[in-house]
């Protein structure tokens, strides 16, 4: 490792209306090293890494790379001056394949390009990094793991030295992340430098040479990744403390009683393929099931099936022995079923209404005389939740797209839970949220079960099913492959079974 | 603001007693009536005074130059009906000079839109407004019913009032004309017409145009298109390249008002065409035959000087070869001496006898005997023809 | 790529922006085309004195613009509702035609009835004729997602093929059967029911105030019931409508209903309060469904704007006939709207997103 800086932002300030996103934040980076950017939702780490993009211009501050001090001006700019991002939505073209993909955008590529020049290429270059694609496969054919390469290699492809990962951890499987940070070692072994977004703290301490800390707008601090651990990392990151241990249950489960009973469930996804089959499952008044499984194995549609929001092809749904129909979200939240979708901004919210119309989401139907809205009735509705939810809004009337991903998530858990379900599904419900804000989520989800609530807690996240779940069932290819007691779990073996292994 | 269709509604009916009475055609043995003109109720406001009681209207300005407006349903430089119309405006405007003062008003829709127009251009000072479009008509009807002392001048129409008159002409003639020459320019003997609606005046084309075909080539064949469309470039080219791909090598057309058929005929290979309506024999000369010309200005500068002189009346006028109101075209080279020799002797015929192609033996196209030879139809039924003569491939569409 | 000025998306947008960037660019529009009537020759100020006069001010002015604006409000009203619910319906011209030939039947059976009850089954058999026709487009979206914009302009087509049939190529009920030398739609008997009021010397068409209220109902519906919140739900996010058990299909098919019924209404009140009989060419030619798309497009799909917008393009309309002329060509007129419309647009970009200027140096620098 050389001590060469190869980035250097210093003071950088970057205002919004009504938000100061970055606070003299000041971020030094080495060539050849991991460099881990650590911090809660809303810490300043996109709007950082968009100012290192171009996608965005900072108010104050400057920007050296280099040594050299540069403007960007656009997104362009800073791939001239060999600065690369992926990003955690791919922006992949998927009837296209690997190849084109890799040079869609290029500035200099002529109207017909060369194919299998391009293809040798993209071989070469996955072939050194260890990204296994394939470059004449069409995106569509593509896992999400593999997309990820893809545009790994798009950045590389452009002859990027200084690659911006932002969250790059979220879409893989344990496998693949390891295989990922391979590939992150050989380009920094190389004098590149990678700059690693994430929120994941094993992560950080596994794959990064330093770590730069953000709160709320401001540097907390960088520290070298040897001489820290995830506890202190934690503290830096929340200002405070956290520990993960396992929650102790107020009122245990009546497993003398069955509240959701699933049996024999099929299933298909949005193409039409099988993606339940199968599937037997129960839950008891106040027991809390985690299903835990690398993402895509059918978790999404097992949540949506029994939430109404997907047609079964065969088996049952029952809610303390009344049937939910197939299809009928309608039917499903009238037998006491509350939902909390992975995707809340867009399926358990309508992201561009307001905070009051998004309580009023499921039971404006029982707020309105003669098909007309009784808006007092929504607003004193919504007041009440705000205050007891401990919402941070400026109103009600605000959008729910402009609060942050922890009030989201709040304002959705808030809308759940008060309409006093039987059952209450909860799919990722603390995916890409701060730490402070996990541990609201989490305690709420526990209150709920010792109200009652059979919850059934569908995580890819394994820590927190282990800490939640008083008994765990594997989902492997649309079947329920593994159940356990959570007190007699072995993490290494669900660990294998998630990965398709039963012994 | 997109409009989809242009359009002009040029279709003609005159009452036949009012027209006999205006332009003296020979029809003494007629007392034929147009079927149903008069529809209690429809045209309330128009008056049914014979020509004669007519009360002189004076829409001359107490002072300045008299302002004279014409309204058109399409662009003024359209390439067809609306071009021909503003010629004659220009026209007009070239003869009285300082004294009359012309304007127009283009692309005007059919429909409540005609008297918003109107009524601009009466507030401005015109007092003589030319409507050139058969939609026009209600509107026109409605606004001259509200401005009595403005005269209106009405382009192949048939209601009349105090202050609203008619004017049109005897098409048919230079249509037989034209069709001479496509019928002498044809070597297949297939030709093509692409005909608008089918209404009695474009039928009268398309039969006149098809008796002048056979008139130099007795065994050809007139294939007929029916576009229901006035004015679409895009559907008369198409309509003239299916006729071309099916082996016509002539191409005539009526009441279709863009030379599209022109652009397809240049684009094929030993093409000629016929045009309707403007003289394109500069811009197509290659294909170019001739064609039907009207000469709006023969009617229009009279009727203006008689505004001026304050002795303008209401009427019905149909104009002809004789007077000048319709003519030939300039004929294109593919015309051989021998065709023009025979057209203009032809021409001499029928500008003494308006419409007398038009007697037997005559039979329609499915072989009914329509006129028995030495008979000739009334101006009546030349205004009221339903039937296409023999020779003509294709049918008159239902309705 | 590099210029100095970019745009970037607003993430809140203050309340003031809603009527300030409308009024400055209705300034810009007026500035540029000012412009170009300076560069052609023409005194700017004559020519929007003489706008002003021919299509707002004034007793005859406003009631020709309300004329011209009375269709193009319902047609706005077809596409802003149906834009609303993210669902883009050119069809509305087609409906409009469709609308004419439903309440043009009605108009011409009834005969003698009181005039109230002529209006409303007039007016009834417009709307069955416009939302059934645009059903057809909303069943085909909602059942087989087939894209609506290239269905509901090839119902336009459908339509005025129909339109075409019913006046030029058969005896239909709709023909006036005195007239079989000139093709056109009987008169109603009804015509003489559908009043124009005269209000302070201003003429106001009793379609008019239908338009009004039809406007008026559609801010009610989806500003205070329960179908309005689903159909807001819908457009935001139609996962969260999923989620919420808010009936998609349904929705779809009667939004589009409602949408064609509007441009239907329009079809009715062209036949009833205008026209007097089914013209088919000249409803052809007005194109008033295309019209009524920038209207809402305008007017941000807002009912009541809408009405308002189309009084604004009706004298618009009006005013464009006064200006043209041998030495001011229709192109002109067409360019000066065009102009106010592109800045329409433009300050609706301005609303969303705001301008930021970059020094214009953009290299990399020492």
């Amino acid at each position: 490792m050389t001590s060469e800086i190869a980035v250097k932002m210093t003071g950088i300030v970057k205002k919004f209306p009504g938000v100061i996103a970055n606070d003299h934040v000041n971020l030094e980076i080495m060539a050849g090293e991991v460099h881990a950017l650590l911090g809660e939702n809303g810490a300043g780490k996109s709007t950082l890494s968009n100012i290192l993009t171009g996608l965005y211009r900072q108010d104050v501050g400057t920007v050296e790379i280099g040594g050299k001090k540069v403007e960007f001006n656009s997104p362009r700019d800073a791939l001239n001056a060999g600065i690369g991002m992926v990003h955690q939505h791919f922006r992949l073209v998927s009837t296209f394949t690997v190849a084109e993909n890799v040079v869609l955008g290029e500035s200099d590529s002529s109207l017909f390009m060369d194919q299998k020049a391009v293809a040798t290429r993209v071989q070469e270059l996955s072939d050194r990094y260890g990204l296994a694609v394939d470059p004449s496969a069409r995106i569509w054919q593509l896992s999400v793991g593999e997309q990820q390469r893809v545009e790994i290699l798009k950045v590389l492809y452009r002859g990027a030295r200084i690659l911006i990962l932002d969250e790059p951890t979220a879409v893989l499987t344990p496998i693949e992340t390891t295989e990922l940070f391979k590939t992150l070692r050989v380009m920094v072994s190389e004098g590149r430098v990678v700059i690693f977004i994430s929120h994941k703290l094993d992560e950080v301490m596994a794959v990064s040479d330093r770590v730069t800390v953000l709160r709320g707008g401001r540097t907390v601090g960088t520290v070298n990744t040897r001489e820290t651990s995830t506890t202190d990392l934690a503290s830096l990151m929340v200002g405070r403390s956290v520990e993960f241990n396992r929650v102790v249950r107020q009122t245990p489960a009546d497993r003398e009683r069955i509240v959701l009973d699933v049996s024999d469930l099929c299933a298909f996804d949005d193409r039409g393929r099988v993606a339940i089959e199968s599937v037997s499952l129960s839950v008891s008044p106040g027991e809390i099931v985690g299903i835990a499984g690398v993402a895509g194995n059918g978790q999404r549609e097992l949540a949506e099936v029994i939430s109404g929001m997907r047609p079964i092809t065969s088996g049952s749904i029952t809610v303390d022995g009344e049937s939910v129909q197939s299809g009928r979200a309608r039917s499903a939240i009238a037998k006491g079923i509350a939902h909390v979708p992975e995707d809340r901004l867009h399926t358990g919210l309508a992201a561009g209404h307001s905070v009051e119309d998004n309580f009023a989401l499921k039971n404006y139907r029982s707020m309105s005389r003669f098909r007309i809205l009784q808006r007092q009735q929504i607003r004193n509705q919504s007041t009440h939740l705000i205050e007891h939810y401990d919402i941070k809004t400026p109103g009600s009337e605000t959008p729910v797209r402009l609060l942050s991903g922890g009030n989201v998530q709040k304002v959705l858990l808030a809308r759940e839970f008060s309409a006093s379900p039987k059952v209450l599904i909860a799919a990722s419900p603390t995916r890409g949220l701060d730490v402070g804000a996990i541990e609201t989520v989490r305690e709420r989800l526990v209150q709920a079960a010792d109200s009652g609530v059979g919850v059934l807690l569908i995580s890819e996240d394994l820590d927190e099913i282990l800490s939640l779940a008083d008994r765990i069932l594997v989902m492997y290819e649309g079947r329920i492959v593994a159940e356990v007691e959570a007190a007699q779990a072995d993490r290494a073996r669900i660990g294998l079974t998630m990965g398709g292994i039963t012994a | 603001m997109k409009r989809m269709t242009k359009g002009k509604f040029a279709p003609v009916l005159l009452v036949a007693a009012l027209a006999l009475a205006a332009c003296g055609s020979d029809g003494g043995s007629s007392s034929t009536e147009a079927p149903g003109t008069e529809a209690p109720g429809t045209e309330a406001p128009v008056t049914e005074a014979p020509v004669t009681e007519a009360p002189v209207i004076d829409c001359a300005p107490e002072e300045g130059p008299l302002k004279a407006a014409w309204v058109y349903v399409g662009p003024a430089n359209d390439g067809g009906w609306s071009q021909a119309h503003d010629e004659g405006r220009q026209l007009v405007q070239e003869h009285f000079g300082d004294a009359v003062e012309t304007t127009f008003k283009e692309s005007v829709p059919e429909g409540p839109d005609v008297a918003q127009a109107v009524e601009d251009l009466i507030a401005d000072g015109n007092t003589v407004i030319f409507g050139t479009s058969f939609g026009f008509q209600d509107a026109f009807v409605e606004v001259a019913a509200a401005n009595p002392n403005v005269c209106f001048e009405f382009a192949t129409g048939y209601m009349k009032s105090d202050n609203m008159a008619q004017f049109y002409g005897a098409a048919e003639d230079t249509d037989y004309l034209a069709g001479m020459a496509a019928g002498a320019a044809s070597k297949t003997g297939k030709l093509g017409y692409l005909a608008s609606f089918p209404i009695p005046e474009v039928v009268r084309g398309v039969n006149a145009w098809t008796m002048g075909v056979r008139a130099t080539n007795p065994e050809a064949t007139v294939k007929v298109v029916w576009l229901n469309t006035w004015f679409d470039p895009a559907a008369e080219r198409k309509a003239a390249e299916a006729l071309i791909a099916e082996g016509v090598d002539v191409l005539g057309q009526k009441g279709v008002d863009s030379p599209a058929t022109g652009d397809a005929a240049q684009a094929a290979e030993g093409v000629a065409w016929a045009g309707y309506n403007t003289d394109q024999s500069v811009n197509y000369p290659t294909v170019w035959l001739t064609s039907t010309v009207y000469n709006w200005d023969v009617y229009e500068i009279p009727r203006l000087q008689q505004v001026l002189d304050g002795t303008w009346t209401s009427g019905d006028y149909y104009g002809n070869l004789a007077d000048g109101f319709v003519t030939l075209a300039p004929y294109g080279d593919l015309v051989s001496e021998e065709t023009r020799a025979l057209i203009d002797a032809k021409k001499a015929e029928l500008a003494a006898a308006p419409g007398s192609q038009f007697t037997g033996p005559i039979n329609d196209n499915a072989g009914n005997e329509v006129l028995a030879a030495g008979v000739s139809h009334t101006f009546g039924e030349l205004m009221s023809m339903a039937y296409l003569v023999e020779g003509v491939e294709g049918e008159i569409p239902a309705g | 790529m590099r210029s100095p000025v970019r745009l970037e998306r607003r993430l809140e947008q203050p309340k003031w922006l809603n009527w300030v960037v409308p009024l400055a660019s209705l300034v810009a529009a007026l500035i540029l085309g000012a412009l170009v009537l300076w560069i052609t020759g023409k005194n700017p100020f004559d020519v929007y004195q003489r706008i002003f006069e021919r299509g707002f001010a004034g007793k005859r002015a406003f009631s020709g613009a309300l004329e011209m604006a009375t269709p193009l409000a319902f047609t706005g009203l077809c596409a802003a509702v149906a834009f609303r619910m993210g669902l883009v319906n050119i069809g509305g011209e087609g409906q409009f035609y469709m609308g004419a030939v439903g309440a043009s039947y009605v108009g011409i059976s009834l005969g003698g009835s009181p005039t109230g009850i002529t209006i409303v089954l007039m007016c009834l058999g417009g709307m069955v004729f416009g939302s059934v026709y645009a059903a057809i487009v909303g069943v085909l979206r909602a059942r087989f997602n087939t894209n609506e914009i290239i269905t509901s302009l090839m119902m336009n087509y459908l339509a005025a093929i129909f339109l075409n049939y019913l006046i030029f190529n058969s005896k239909s009920f709709w023909r006036d059967p005195d007239s079989p030398q000139f093709p056109k739609g009987k008169t109603l008997n009804a015509r003489a029911d559908w009043n124009t009021y005269s209000i302070f010397g201003i003429d106001l068409p009793i379609a008019f105030l239908i338009a009004i209220l039809a406007g008026s109902a559609v801010w009610v519906l989806y500003k205070r019931t329960r179908f309005g919140f689903e159909v807001g739900v819908l457009a935001d996010s139609p996962k969260a409508a999923r989620y919420a058990g808010i009936r998609t299909t349904s929705t779809i098919v009667i939004v589009m209903a409602l949408s064609g019924a509007l441009a239907g209404l329009g079809g009715a009140a062209d036949v009833g309060n205008f026209r007097g009989l089914l013209d088919a060419k000249g409803i052809q030619m007005a194109g008033y469904g295309y019209t009524g798309i920038v209207v809402a497009a305008l007017a941000r799909r807002n009912p009541l704007v809408t009405v308002v917008v189309a009084i604004f393009i009706g004298g618009l309309t009006k005013a464009g006939y006064a200006l043209q002329g041998p030495d001011f060509p229709s192109g002109l007129v067409g360019t000066l709207q065009g102009l106010i419309l592109f800045s329409a647009v433009a300050g609706e970009i301005l609303i969303k997103y705001r301008i930021r200027t970059t020094p214009r140096r953009s290299e990399v620098v020492a």
